[in-house]
Parts: C-alpha cells; sequence; structure tokens
C-alpha cells in the first residue's frame, strides 16, 4: 500500500479511537451526573423544622432544646397566618350563603396547601399517615408547595379541538376584598421564618429505616439487603465456581459430554435474567420449598445460579494461565494432583479468580429481575442475620424500580429514588474497586 | 485495614436488623398495586403497633393469587375477584382462599390535564379501547390520535375495567400500549397529551385528569351513591379463616384509624 495512504488511514483510525473514547466519556458523564448531584441531594438538603420535627419524634434524633426553641420562634409567625384564616372563617359564618358556599369551595384548595407546606393546621384533627402529620422537610419542596398556595394552575379548555395552554391565576385574587387577602403576601413573605431552612446532612438517609413507605427516613433495609442477597449469592456460587473450573480444566478429558458442559455454560452465561428469576420462583420456592415464601435464601440461590456461568469462564480462564512450568515442577518434584492444583495453581490463578467472583458480585447487587419473585417486597423491615432463611427483604435495585413505577406518590419523592440509585451505584463502585485493590495486593505478595 | 473495614461491616449488618428478629415470623403479603399503598400503610401502623414485621410487595392481583395458592404470602391482596380457575387450583393445592373487602375504589378515566375533552360515555370509552374511535375529534376532542393505554394481563384493574366498561369477551386494541403499574400510567398519561389510561382513584394527582364518565366526577360521594359507574372492590385473601394477627391485622379495615387511612390515601373506606 501507497506510504501515504497509510499513513492517512493510520491517523483517521487513531481519531476514530480518541472520538469514541470521548463519546464514551461524554456519555458517561451525562449519566453520572444528575445521578451524583441528585444522589447528594437525598443526603444534603435544606432541611426545615419540620424535618428535624420528624427526625425527633421518629428516631429520638437531634437537640430536643433547640427544636423546641425553634418551634417556639416559627409558631409566632404561624399563629398568624392561622389567626388570618380563622378571622376568615368566622367571616363565612355572617356571609350571604350562596357567596359563602363559593369561597368555602375555593378554600378548600388554600387550606390543602397550606397544609401541605406547614403541617396540620392547629384545631383540625392531623392524619394518621406520617405523610399528612409533617409540613414539607425540604426548603426546594416547600417552595413548590408554596407556588402552589399562591397560584392555581387552571388549563384553558375554551377551543375544544386544540390542546389546552396551562396558565396560573393568583389565588389572592378571588379572595379580594375579604380577611383572607393579606394570609397570601404574608406567608409569601414569611415562609422562611415560618420553616426556618437551614443546610442539613441527613446521614440517617443510609442508616434509618424508611418512614411512611419510603416518603421520609432512610433506606437501610434496602442497603442491607442488597448485601445479603449479594454476599448471599456469593457464598453458593464461588466455592462451586471455582470448583467446576478446576474440574473443567484439570480434570475433564475432552469428549462429547464436556465440550456439551462447556457450551451448556456458555448459554446459560446469555440467558436473561428475567429467566433466572422465574426459575428460581419455579424450583427454589415452588418445587424444593426452600422457604415458605420469598427469602434472602431463594433470591441468594437464584442470582447464584446466574452468576455461576461467569464465575466459572473467569476461574477457568485464571488457572488456564498459569503458565504450564508451575505445575509440571511441581509434579516433577513429586507432588501429588490434588495437592499441586491446591498449593501451587490456585494460589497463582487467584487473583483472576477473585476479579470475577468480584465483578459477579457487583452484578448480583444490581439485578432486578432474579429477585423479584424469589426476594424482594417492596416495604419490609431491616432483617437480622438469623431471619435470611425464612425472610424477604427490600432491595436497592427493585425498589428503585418501585419507586419509579409503583409508588403512589412517586413525582414527590424523587429525591429518595435518587439517593438509592447513588447507594446502588456507589456499592457495584466499591466492590468492583475494592476487587483492583485485592488483586494488586495478591499479586504483589505472589511476586514476593 | 480492610480486614477492620470488612469486620465493621459486618457487625452492622449484624446489629442493623437485630431488633427485629426477635419479633417471630411476620405477616407477608402480595399482589395488586392498586390496593399496594393500603396494604403498605396498614403495614406501617401495624408494625408500629405491635412490633410484627410485615412485608409488602406489590406484584400485580394475578401474582398474589398465585403467591397464596402456593403458600407463598399469608395475605394476597386483590383488585379483583379470584377467578374460579384460581379458587379451583387453591383447592387442588389444598388451600382454600377467604375473601375479605378492604376497602371501595373508583377506576378513574384519566387524560392528559391538556385534553379539552369534556366527558365520555361508558360506550365511548368502551370504542376507544375496542378500536373504533382512534382520533378524539371522534368522542369531542381536537383533532389528534388517541394514544391507548392499558395494564398488562395480569393486573386486577385492567379486569375490572374490561368487566365494566368493555365487557370481559371484547378484544382490547392491539394498538394499545401496555404498563405495567398504575403509577406507570399515571407517568405515561401525564407526560403524553393525547393519550388515555385507567387507574385506580387512590392514585390520581394533579399531573392528570380524571373526565367524568356518564357525566359524573369520580368521588368519594359518587362512588358511595352509586352514580359513578366505574368502582369495584378491593380485597385481601386469605387461607382459611384468619385468626391471631392475621385476624387482627385485617380487621384494621374496619377501626376508625384503619378508615381513616383508607380515606386519607384516596380510597373509600366500606
Amino acid at each position: 500500500m501507497n506510504l501515504g495512504t497509510r499513513k492517512v488511514l493510520d491517523r483517521s483510525f487513531t481519531s476514530l479511537g480518541i472520538g469514541s473514547i470521548v463519546v464514551m466519556a461524554l456519555a458517561l458523564l451525562v449519566v453520572i451526573t444528575p445521578i451524583v448531584y441528585n444522589g447528594l441531594g437525598a443526603v444534603f438538603f435544606q432541611g426545615t423544622i419540620e424535618h428535624r420535627k420528624l427526625l425527633q419524634d421518629e428516631f429520638h434524633r437531634g437537640d430536643k432544646a433547640q427544636l423546641e426553641r425553634e418551634i417556639e420562634e416559627s409558631g409566632r409567625y404561624r399563629m398568624e397566618a392561622y389567626r388570618m384564616l380563622g378571622e376568615f372563617e368566622a367571616e363565612l359564618e355572617g356571609m350571604d350563603p350562596v357567596k359563602a358556599r363559593q369561597y368555602r369551595m375555593q378554600l378548600g384548595p388554600v387550606k390543602t396547601a397550606l397544609q401541605g407546606l406547614l403541617g396540620p393546621i392547629p384545631g383540625e384533627e392531623p392524619g394518621i399517615l406520617t405523610r399528612f402529620r409533617y409540613g414539607q422537610t425540604r426548603w426546594e419542596k416547600a417552595e413548590e408547595k408554596l407556588h402552589e398556595l399562591l397560584y392555581e394552575s387552571k388549563w384553558d379548555y375554551s377551543d375544544p379541538n386544540v390542546m389546552a395552554k396551562e396558565y396560573f391565576v393568583r389565588r389572592a385574587e378571588s379572595f379580594e376584598g375579604t380577611s383572607l387577602l393579606p394570609l397570601f403576601s404574608y406567608v409569601e413573605q414569611n415562609a422562611e421564618k415560618m420553616l426556618l431552612p437551614r443546610f442539613t446532612a441527613y446521614w440517617g438517609f443510609l442508616f434509618d429505616k424508611s418512614v411512611d413507605a419510603h416518603i421520609f427516613g432512610g433506606i437501610w433495609p434496602e442497603i442491607q439487603g442488597t448485601f445479603f442477597l449479594a454476599i448471599g449469592a456469593m457464598l453458593f456460587a464461588f466455592p462451586l465456581g471455582v470448583v467446576a473450573a478446576i474440574y473443567f480444566t484439570e480434570y475433564a478429558k475432552d469428549n462429547l459430554f464436556t465440550s456439551m458442559l462447556r457450551s451448556a455454560n456458555s448459554t446459560l452465561a446469555g440467558v436473561p435474567s428475567i429467566v433466572f428469576g422465574l426459575f428460581g420462583l419455579a424450583f427454589f420456592i415452588n418445587t424444593l420449598k426452600v422457604s415458605e415464601s420469598k427469602s434472602v435464601l431463594a433470591g441468594a440461590l437464584t442470582l447464584a445460579i446466574m452468576i455461576l456461568p461467569t464465575i466459572i469462564r473467569a476461574a477457568e480462564e485464571a488457572i488456564l494461565s498459569v503458565p504450564k512450568t508451575y505445575k509440571e515442577a511441581s509434579l516433577g518434584l513429586g507432588s501429588t494432583k490434588w495437592n499441586t492444583i491446591v498449593t501451587v495453581i490456585l494460589p497463582a490463578a487467584l487473583p483472576g479468580i477473585i476479579t470475577g467472583g468480584v465483578i459477579s458480585l457487583g452484578r448480583a447487587a444490581g439485578e432486578t429481575a432474579p429477585i423479584i419473585f424469589t426476594a424482594a417486597v417492596s416495604v419490609g423491615s431491616a432483617i437480622g442475620l438469623a431471619d435470611v432463611l425464612s425472610s424477604p427483604t427490600p432491595a436497592l435495585s427493585w425498589n428503585i424500580y418501585n419507586l419509579a413505577s409503583e409508588h403512589e406518590m412517586a413525582s414527590e419523592i424523587r429525591h429518595v429514588q435518587y439517593g438509592m440509585v447513588l447507594a446502588l451505584v456507589s456499592i457495584v463502585l466499591l466492590l468492583n474497586l475494592s476487587a483492583v485493590l485485592l488483586r494488586a495486593r495478591i499479586t504483589k505478595k505472589l511476586k514476593g | 485495614m480492610m480486614k477492620r473495614v470488612l469486620m465493621l461491616l459486618i457487625a452492622a449488618l449484624l446489629l442493623g436488623g437485630a431488633d427485629v428478629s426477635a419479633a417471630g415470623t411476620g405477616i407477608v403479603i402480595d399482589g395488586s398495586t392498586t390496593v399496594g399503598p393500603i396494604a403498605k400503610s396498614f403495614a406501617a401502623y401495624y408494625m408500629k403497633k405491635t412490633g410484627v414485621a410485615v412485608t409488602v410487595s406489590e406484584s400485580g392481583s394475578g401474582n398474589g393469587a398465585k403467591s397464596l395458592i402456593n403458600g407463598a404470602c399469608d395475605i394476597a391482596a386483590m383488585s379483583r375477584d379470584m377467578k374460579p380457575q384460581e379458587i379451583a387450583a387453591a383447592r387442588k393445592m389444598g388451600v382454600n382462599p377467604v375473601q375479605h373487602v378492604a376497602a371501595l375504589d373508583a377506576i378513574a378515566i384519566i387524560v392528559n390535564p391538556a385534553n379539552p375533552v369534556r366527558g365520555l360515555t361508558r360506550a365511548q370509552i368502551a370504542g376507544i379501547y375496542t378500536g373504533r374511535y382512534t382520533n378524539w375529534q371522534q368522542v369531542g376532542g381536537p383533532n389528534a390520535r388517541i394514544v391507548v393505554i392499558q395494564r398488562e394481563s395480569n393486573s386486577g384493574t385492567q379486569e375490572s375495567f374490561k368487566t365494566l366498561v368493555t365487557g370481559k369477551a371484547s378484544q382490547i386494541t392491539r394498538l394499545a400500549e401496555t404498563q405495567a403499574s398504575n403509577g406507570a400510567v399515571k407517568n405515561r398519561v401525564s407526560t403524553t397529551r393525547t393519550s388515555i389510561g385507567f387507574i385506580g382513584m387512590g392514585f390520581v394527582d394533579s399531573s392528570v385528569r380524571p373526565i367524568p364518565v356518564d357525566g359524573v366526577v369520580p368521588t368519594v360521594e359518587s362512588v358511595r351513591s352509586g352514580t359513578y359507574p366505574l368502582w369495584r372492590k378491593l380485597y385481601f385473601y386469605t387461607n382459611g379463616v384468619p385468626v391471631g394477627q392475621l385476624k387482627e391485622f385485617l380487621s384494621l379495615s374496619a377501626t376508625p384509624d384503619g378508615m381513616r387511612i383508607i380515606s386519607e390515601l384516596g380510597y373509600i373506606s366500606r
């Protein structure tokens, strides 16, 4: 080939390579940035006094004396707003019934919005569900609620032949000339004094149980469940996988049977995870009855089967890459085959085996489909180690899906969902990082 | 160093769950995503009151029934009646399904808030879902193709919808999109301006608009009085007549607190 053409080809290939790396890095950035930013938002945010009340009531944390001072301080501003509300309700009593009825209908949403912002209105019975017992715990959510209080969203349906447009009307306009009018500007100006937002680092997000179906509280049961499932899967899959790999590389003869086994193993590696999930349900729970219902054990076994092929392949590769001379030297010195495998080959192959194992561990932690039917529940408390044989558990991967699609207040608790995503990504990343470190350590040790 | 971190981690895992494990066997609930919010809130309420661990999975009414039949759950939450085949299958496994009404629920027909359509009759909704109407213009809306959203075959809400609107035997249009939960349908409708879907009333919020059916808006009053046509009962099923903590848990829906929870969640207590 012409030298010039070769150079051009060479250069274009280089730039193509650089280009694809840049695209990949950008894609990663696009994916990771919102996860990290919003995920950190679950822990670090402008927490209002409602957040501190919740922590005190549910978890008995925080400075009680200071909280009481704050409640008193914010209470003064709140009382003023409630006074205006009460005054208006008294005014309604004396009003022309038709007009009063009209005002009452408009007052309903105002009260709901005020309740959403500040929590239950004094004199009215607070809800039983925790979500109705507190106002907004996060300042950015409070600002949204404040907007809801001040403006009414309306849609212009005047022309039935086109899609309507949303527009906002100041609620104050409908209360022109009544004693409620000053409430709107008062709340708008004093919202901060009523809620006392300040920067909060809510570490409890990682270590608390959830309160009222993840609307408040943390994600500890999910984190713990994820660890239980991943480690449980490893306990089953790792020894089995290594033994199988030893068999394949050292003992198996090259015949039809072993080649069938090998191709079966490769096929298993490519089976979609939902198939493993259904298999786990049918086999471990319905047939073997390893537990009465979904359980960590059944989930771990299912995950174990899913990651087994990967572990076998990784271990096989690692064992095959041990130089033949090691084995020959050991056998030549009179060692038995088994002894050679245990004392010479396995230690030399260990870094590769462990890498495969930990990457599978990460995969087990992140998979959703295999645990839907075998282990995961959307609400449950953290379980103790004694319960893993019989109890199901919440797990990050499943609960992320649940919060995204099934939760009745999904759009209100996006921060929890992002927090879970960040936690899961960090766990997988940490596992992979530890694999790299472990591998480096062992390799160093082996070199002496 | 590494070892110490590992030890700490294991210790934390062990300690984390220690308080609950003493509570003994808990209650396992599986089934409908529509009943999910009630089941979850009852679970939280009951756990707080008695310390009994209650777990809730939301995998759909059909899966709930299967779980109960296989003895994999204590309570199956369902948004429809158990089918004769399911009851037969249960009997064969030695399971005797007993029905408990948890609450009433309206099926809200929802459209995007931007959609100016005034209301639909049951016949019009059936027409949309069977593929007779494909454009909003045909039912009094703007000129736009109707994006039809339905639920998966496992869904009790889907079954109830078919029973109440299109008739059990009729085929839903092949152009209909399938979503796997109430939340997913709501999400899809709130982001697609020309879509129509149906969800349990408890899931309706300001991101979608429930439209009047036969001229009646779904509210607590209109369902109670029977003027809103699309409503069904939500059930808890147990194996045999419940005793002990199961009985106590199920009777929650008749207690004042339980009824408050149901209405706070947007359902209708019995």
